[in-house]
């Protein structure tokens, strides 16, 4: 493997982490732009206002000169013709001219540099009423002095600065209007360069997002290629090692059933010959007895004893003995028949089956003062005869190992993990060492006392089984505590899955 | 064609303890033919098919077959015997052995052989096996060979 599990799964974090923070730069710029966009709008507007502002200030000052004017024309008419008419013009612009200064003043109130022209302004106007009051009632000479005065005329030289003024408050507004309308153009200018960066941002975080992506499913394609190649040379492996596995599996078979066999010969002739000489022995017997009844002195002690106990011991040992090898070779050769029967998957109800096996063994609960409890089992497909041969050796077995002088509770569970089935035999019985946990799944193998009948073949019938069928069974207990075996197999076991 | 010609049996076994076991056994049913006890399979054919005394050549014979013996299978044995074209076709064969095995005992039959029996490991099985094998061949007819030329 190029990299290990956890060294992928760092890079993929670290490849998340940089996607995210990309992302999160993009999406900042977005919000960066918009909010740029809304001050700018809050500019525009508030720059227009103004605008509206200067133009309306200019529009007063311009009414306001042009009433002016007026009033000036009115007063230069009763200075000329003394026609009391101009005298009713003339305070009528006067009114307006009043009105228009007093918006004015409004208007620039918020402004320090009008302020004091608006006021002057007023003060001039108040000044020139003055010289028009003089205007409507001076005498004839009197007006035509002021005529032929013109220059020194007070009205025109109230007026005359009156003009200057408006014009200084015009002038002013232009500039204001300059300096806003530059403002704005910085505004705008300052906006495009912002739009203009977040933009530039957007590019570059989708730019860099892109890369990443793509180095990432490149080595994501990299990665899936190696491990289909790794999955491809995994199935050919466990495909060979599965073949070597069988025919390893039948070479045992086969050997365990010649062994078996050919140790069977051999086995004839002991236990033949051994009652054969246990009939020549009861003849010798039989002749002893009778000669020592007939000729006692011809017996002597040792071959009383020769023939009458060391004679039937040695035969007997040899019998047992013998018996027992059998018992062992019939094992050995069961177990090698059992891996060469074939196996038959089958929908089975497994609640059933056990209630079954308990049935059967109802005597040995009885007798034994136990209590089975079947829990409901989930359903299999698996060979039939082999659930039952380890289930009901796992019962079995339980019962045999009670704890004396304990009433023996014994519970069947079942549940389903995935793709697999599990069923569990606990009981409250005598358990088994540690030590001992790998060992009674050994053939011929025993744990705890020796005070129960068997040869230590039950637990590794259960195993070869249940490895037959793809499955495992295990143990876990504790000394006086009692055991829960475990046996967990493949929910559906396919036909083509069994070795042969 | 002698209606009083003794049968001969003849016993292919290679362990002399099974074979000298058997022998005891028969003789205890009651039978006292005579036994001709062979421990290997060329030579037992040699006496089967060649010898003058054998049975091909002379008179009627009764055969007790061990399947495992070491130079060749009992089942090649049973093959040549219940050959078509065998002057000892009609031979009985009784096939005496250790395997069990389905098979085996299926393609025995199927060549021909007239009685299957597995030896007990049990010695008192065995030897009521014996005896009764005994006892049946004490009341079995057995056909002359057909006497080749």
């Amino acid at each position: 493997m190029a990299k290990s599990a956890p060294l992928r799964d760092k890079a993929h974090l670290s490849f998340t982490r940089r996607l995210l923070g990309l992302l999160s730069l993009g999406f900042l710029a977005l919000i960066g732009a918009a909010v740029a966009v809304a001050w700018l709008q809050g500019q525009n507007e508030e720059n227009a206002d103004w605008v509206q502002h200067t133009l309306s200030v200019e529009a007063q000052i311009a009414d306001f000169a042009r009433g002016i004017e007026r009033i000036e024309t009115a007063r230069r008419g009763v200075l000329l013709t003394g026609q009391p008419e101009f005298a009713e013009i003339m305070t009528e612009a006067f009114k307006a001219t009043r009105t228009s200064l007093d918006r004015l003043d409004g208007l620039t109130r918020d402004n320090p540099i009008q302020r004091p022209r608006t006021a002057q302004l007023v003060q001039l106007l108040a000044d020139y009423r003055q010289t028009e009051h003089e205007a409507l009632t001076a005498s004839l000479e009197q007006r035509r002095a002021i005529v032929r005065d013109f220059k020194t005329d007070r009205g025109v030289i109230l007026i005359q600065q009156v003009r200057r003024v408006a014009q200084q408050m015009l002038q002013e507004e232009r500039d204001l209007l300059a300096e806003r309308d530059e403002m704005q153009g910085r505004t705008l200018a300052f906006f495009y360069g912002v739009l203009a960066i977040t933009g530039l941002m957007i590019i570059l975080v989708a730019a860099v997002t892109l890369l990443v992506m793509l180095r990432y499913t490149r080595e994501l394609d990299v990665s899936r290629a190696e491990l289909r190649r790794l999955n491809d040379d995994l199935e050919t492996l466990v495909d060979e090692r599965t073949v070597e596995l069988q025919r390893a599996n039948q070479e045992i078979q086969r050997f365990a059933y010649i062994v078996s066999h050919d140790l069977r010969s051999p086995l004839v002739n002991v236990m033949g010959f051994t009652a054969e000489l246990d009939a020549a022995r009861k003849t010798v017997g039989a002749f002893v007895d009778k000669l020592a009844e007939e000729q006692p002195d011809l017996v002597d002690k040792d071959v009383k004893l020769a023939v009458d106990e060391d004679l039937p011991e040695a035969i007997g040992f040899i019998r047992t003995s013998t018996q027992k090898m059998d018992r062992l070779i019939n094992a050995i050769l069961r177990l090698s028949r059992e891996g060469r029967r074939t196996i038959a998957p089958e929908p089975i109800d497994a609640t059933a089956l056990t209630q079954t096996i308990v049935d059967s063994l109802q005597h040995k609960v009885t007798e034994k003062g136990a209590e089975i409890e079947i829990d409901t089992l989930p359903a299999i497909t698996t060979d039939r005869f082999s659930l039952e041969q380890m289930l009901s050796n796992l019962i079995e077995n339980a019962l045999k190992y009670l704890q004396p002088g304990r009433p023996g509770h014994i519970r069947v569970t079942g549940r389903v993990d995935r793709d697999r089935t599990v069923y569990e035999v606990t009981d409250n019985g005598r358990g088994i060492d540690p030590r001992d946990h790998d060992r009674v799944f050994d053939l011929f193998r025993r744990s705890g006392m020796q005070d129960q009948p068997g040869e230590g073949i039950g637990l590794a019938h259960v195993r070869a089984l249940a490895y037959r069928l793809g499955g495992l069974v295990d143990v876990r207990s504790e000394l006086d505590r009692g055991s829960t075996f475990r046996l967990s197999l493949p929910t559906v076991l396919k036909a083509g899955d069994v070795d042969a | 064609m002698t209606e009083h010609q003794p049968v001969n049996i003849v016993m292919i076994e290679d362990d002399e303890g099974h074979a000298r076991l058997i022998e005891k056994n028969i003789r205890r049913a009651g039978i006292s033919n005579v036994i001709r006890h062979f421990t290997d399979g060329t030579t037992a054919l040699e006496y089967l098919f060649n010898a003058p005394d054998g049975p091909a050549k002379n008179g009627p014979a009764l055969i007790l077959l061990d399947l495992n013996l070491p130079d060749m299978s009992g089942t090649d044995i049973l093959a040549k015997i219940k050959a078509e074209g065998s002057p000892l076709k009609r031979t009985p064969v009784v096939v005496l052995t250790t395997t069990d095995d389905k098979v085996e005992i299926q393609r025995c039959y199927d060549l021909g052989c007239n009685v299957y029996i597995t030896k007990p490991v049990n010695y008192e099985n065995f030897a009521d096996a014996i005896r009764q094998l005994g006892l049946f061949l004490s009341v079995i007819q057995v056909p002359d060979p057909e006497i080749a030329g």
